[in-house]
């Protein structure tokens, strides 16, 4: 182990283009990893962040606020079932927003939303006409104080204030009361208004003792199938698009792992090509056959792991440079430590297909190879 | 050229290895190049397929037909615009739908006028003749959308018999079904009973004799910053998203391309100084340098060409069976391109190992020096 420490220190230049291979291949990992947390956090955040057990759509609205269709009678309903302790109306319509001091043809796109429950980090209700805005549109110039007008209608609403972490559909969202919302919709969205009692979606706080699982199939049950009900992370889940974004990117993200492994065994199945004298003179000094596998591991782990820094910091500073709005990118801690764990893991695999060739070295051969 | 080839039979190991490598790395990039292919048609295709050469959005909808809404006012500036020949109404929406037993989110794109918003051309059938039909998408006639089949709007329960297809003519990735502009307002009533009469999300027009859609689209503009008209290839190529996907594609693109010069080049390096005594031999006893060479450049192009042939097998099944359910297809020219970039890429990836070996001086093999 330590020989094979002191050859990575001695001879670095052998192992800069195994590790500059590597590092591409670490940051294509962590990239297509963060444009997957970019796409599915600016699709999903405003859902994620509601702060309830279950969110309450029409049964035919497939999980799209926009198909779905609560009216009182459902709402009475779904209050009456058993472990219902407080539910609240939910809307969306998604505007342009014209922002003062941007052109003409400059809008930001909004996701206005009205709310009755305030989702995590949002505070309760503002007053009619007033907004709260998620932090995203400070990028397109919207500061507190301002007033800006949505829609076709230029409806005007009043920013008093910014939150985070609740984008929706890649757009910035606008936190509104009912009645602000209801009037902004009709106004803008003729095809898409809603009677006075008639919200999109209900979040439901299911009480204390209940089980949330019974909760949703009860509320389902109680409503004849009128509603479909769905825990927030399985409403995450059923927005179009997030799962086959995921199915399809961690796909591809496991076949860049296998082409890691496949990069790690080619090089280091050509060292122990290069090495077969030498771990002969090894063994025949008693070396094991383990020890100098493990030498090889060890290499390949520093190698990788020299190769998931250097694409760390990469990733960060590519993170860093992307102009918001352009590509969805989210490099976070956590994809990198992820994308590091599966590429030593992939180089422990890669260095396996030299462990047949260190086993079948005969220390024998180490009498007359090295001069 | 012989010798190149023995080496090759020889060390099966890790040429083979090599060839999987590159083979992973064409896979991907292939399957990639059609995965993007396939999302900027699904994304878009029902806007190059509709035939009105102009489309003419609220800047409010930012060059989303759903989005858009034109007022009366706005429809009768773009409707009094110069250079506007023939103008229709065009409406969007998202509805869910039973097809095929199963429920289902559908497109559904209305059309006052035919040639303003219809598609362009059909592949099969004919176009609705009346409110209760629809021109479906051709990639979804599996689901529950063939000719013949009819579609329900939920809630509600407008029907739609399904009387014609085309091909490539999706949005938001999904089943698109074309309908008469009173089909599309009768199923917006049907999805929600509070709903106002629909306003249309954009205008089909066609230029005036003399006028081009080019110079529409400007005198459209002219008319109100609240317009924003586009010619046929400008709303797609411009939709929200689709510069997002191109870009996003473009860097990993880059950076599996690399990769594969990366790898190679490191091999055959490795693969040369490994070799450099029996290199020194045979210049020694006279092969000379431009052969050896030939004989790596040989090795380089077999392997990156089997390389590229495990690559194309990966891929062709997955274009076949549409594993993704994306609506991957073959691309042929994107095989060909890519094979092209790679090969080139490999060759000059090899110039590293092929500097060595003409470096190599035949006297070395007298002091023993160069034979270790």
């Amino acid at each position: 182990m330590r020989l094979a420490l002191r050859e990575l220190l001695r001879r670095p230049g052998r192992f800069v283009t195994a590790t500059i291979i590597l590092t591409l291949v670490a940051v294509l990992v962590m990239f297509l990893g963060g444009l997957l947390d970019g796409l599915i956090r600016s699709s999903t955040d405003a859902v994620r962040a509601q702060d309830g057990d279950l969110i309450v759509y029409s049964s035919t609205a497939q999980s799209s606020f926009l198909r779905s269709r609560i009216d009182a009678d459902t709402r009475a309903t779904v209050g009456a079932v058993p472990g219902v302790a407080v539910s609240g109306g939910l809307g969306l319509v998604q505007l342009g927003a014209r922002v003062p001091g941007n052109g003409p043809r400059d809008l930001a796109a909004t996701a206005l939303f009205g709310y009755e429950l305030a989702p995590v980090g949002v505070p309760d209700p503002p007053g009619p006409g007033e907004v709260f805005a998620d932090d995203v549109l400070r990028a397109d110039g919207v500061e507190v104080g301002m007033e800006i007008l949505l829609g076709p209608a230029r409806s005007a609403v009043t920013v008093i204030g910014f939150v985070a972490d609740t984008t929706y559909s890649g757009q910035g969202s606008l936190w509104a009361s009912a009645a602000t919302w209801r009037e902004v919709l009709a106004a803008n969205r003729p095809d898409e208004q809603l009677g006075d009692d008639v919200f999109q979606a209900l979040v439901v706080r299911a009480a204390d003792d209940a089980d949330v699982a019974e909760v949703a199939a009860a509320i389902d049950a109680a409503s004849a199938g009128a509603t479909e009900s769905l825990t927030i992370t399985q409403a995450v889940d059923a927005i179009p698009g997030v799962e086959q974004q995921r199915s399809t990117f961690n796909q591809i993200i496991g076949v860049t792992i296998a082409i890691a492994v496949v990069v790690v065994a080619l090089f280091f199945a050509l060292l122990t090509v290069e090495r077969l004298g030498l771990y002969g003179v090894l063994k025949a000094i008693g070396a094991r056959s383990r020890t100098l596998f493990a030498g090889l591991v060890v290499q390949a782990l520093v190698v990788t792991a020299g190769a998931v820094i250097i694409a760390g910091g990469l990733a960060l500073l590519l993170d860093a440079a992307i102009p918001p709005g352009s590509i969805p990118l989210d490099i976070s801690p956590r994809r990198i430590l992820t994308s590091a764990v599966l590429l030593l893991g992939a180089a422990v695999v890669g260095c396996a297909f030299s462990l047949r060739r260190v086993l079948r070295v005969d220390p024998a051969s180490a009498i007359g190879t090295i001069s | 050229m012989f010798l190149a080839l023995k080496e090759m039979r020889r060390a099966k190991v890790r040429f083979g290895l090599l060839i999987v490598a590159i083979g992973m790395l064409v896979f991907l990039i292939l399957f990639q190049q059609s995965l993007q292919n396939s999302l900027l048609r699904g994304f878009t295709g029902a806007l190059r397929s509709q035939s009105a050469p102009v489309l003419v959005y609220s800047t409010d909808g930012q060059r989303t037909l759903q989005a858009s809404v034109l007022t009366p006012e706005l429809e009768g500036l773009a409707r009094a615009a110069d250079g506007v020949g023939v103008v229709g109404r065009i409406g969007q929406g998202t509805f869910t739908v039973t097809a095929g037993g199963s429920i289902a989110e559908a497109s559904l794109v209305g059309y006052d006028t035919v040639g303003l918003g219809s598609p362009e051309q059909l592949d099969e059938g004919r176009l609705p003749e009346g409110p209760g039909e629809a021109v479906a998408s051709a990639e979804d006639a599996d689901d529950g959308f063939d000719v013949g089949d009819v579609v329900t709007i939920e809630p509600g329960g407008d029907e739609l018999t399904v009387v014609g297809l085309v091909e490539d003519a999706q949005l938001n990735v999904g089943p698109t079904l074309f309908v008469t502009y009173d089909g599309y307002v009768a199923a917006v009533a049907a999805r929600n009973p509070d709903a106002g009469t629909p306003l249309p999300n954009a205008l089909g027009v066609a230029p005036a004799d003399g006028t081009g859609p080019a110079e529409l689209v400007a005198s459209i503009d002219a008319q109100s910053d609240d317009l924003d008209a586009l010619t046929r290839d400008q709303a797609a190529d411009e939709a929200p998203g689709v510069s997002q996907v191109r870009q996003s594609f473009q860097v990993i693109f880059l950076l599996y391309a690399l990769v594969v010069p990366f790898v190679t080049g490191l091999f055959f390096l490795i693969v040369t100084v490994q070799k450099s005594g029996a290199l020194t031999l045979l210049r020694a006893i006279g092969a000379p340098g431009r052969r050896l060479v030939a004989a790596l450049l040989v090795q380089v192009v077999v392997i990156v060409g089997l390389g590229l042939l495990v690559g194309i097998a990966l891929y062709t099944p997955l274009t076949v069976i549409s594993a993704t359910a994306l609506g991957i297809r073959f691309e042929t020219t994107a095989v060909i391109g890519w094979s092209v970039v790679l090969l080139v890429l490999g060759l000059v990836s090899s110039l590293l190992a092929a500097r060595r070996v003409l470096a190599i001086d035949p006297v070395l093999a007298t002091t023993g020096v160069g034979l270790r």
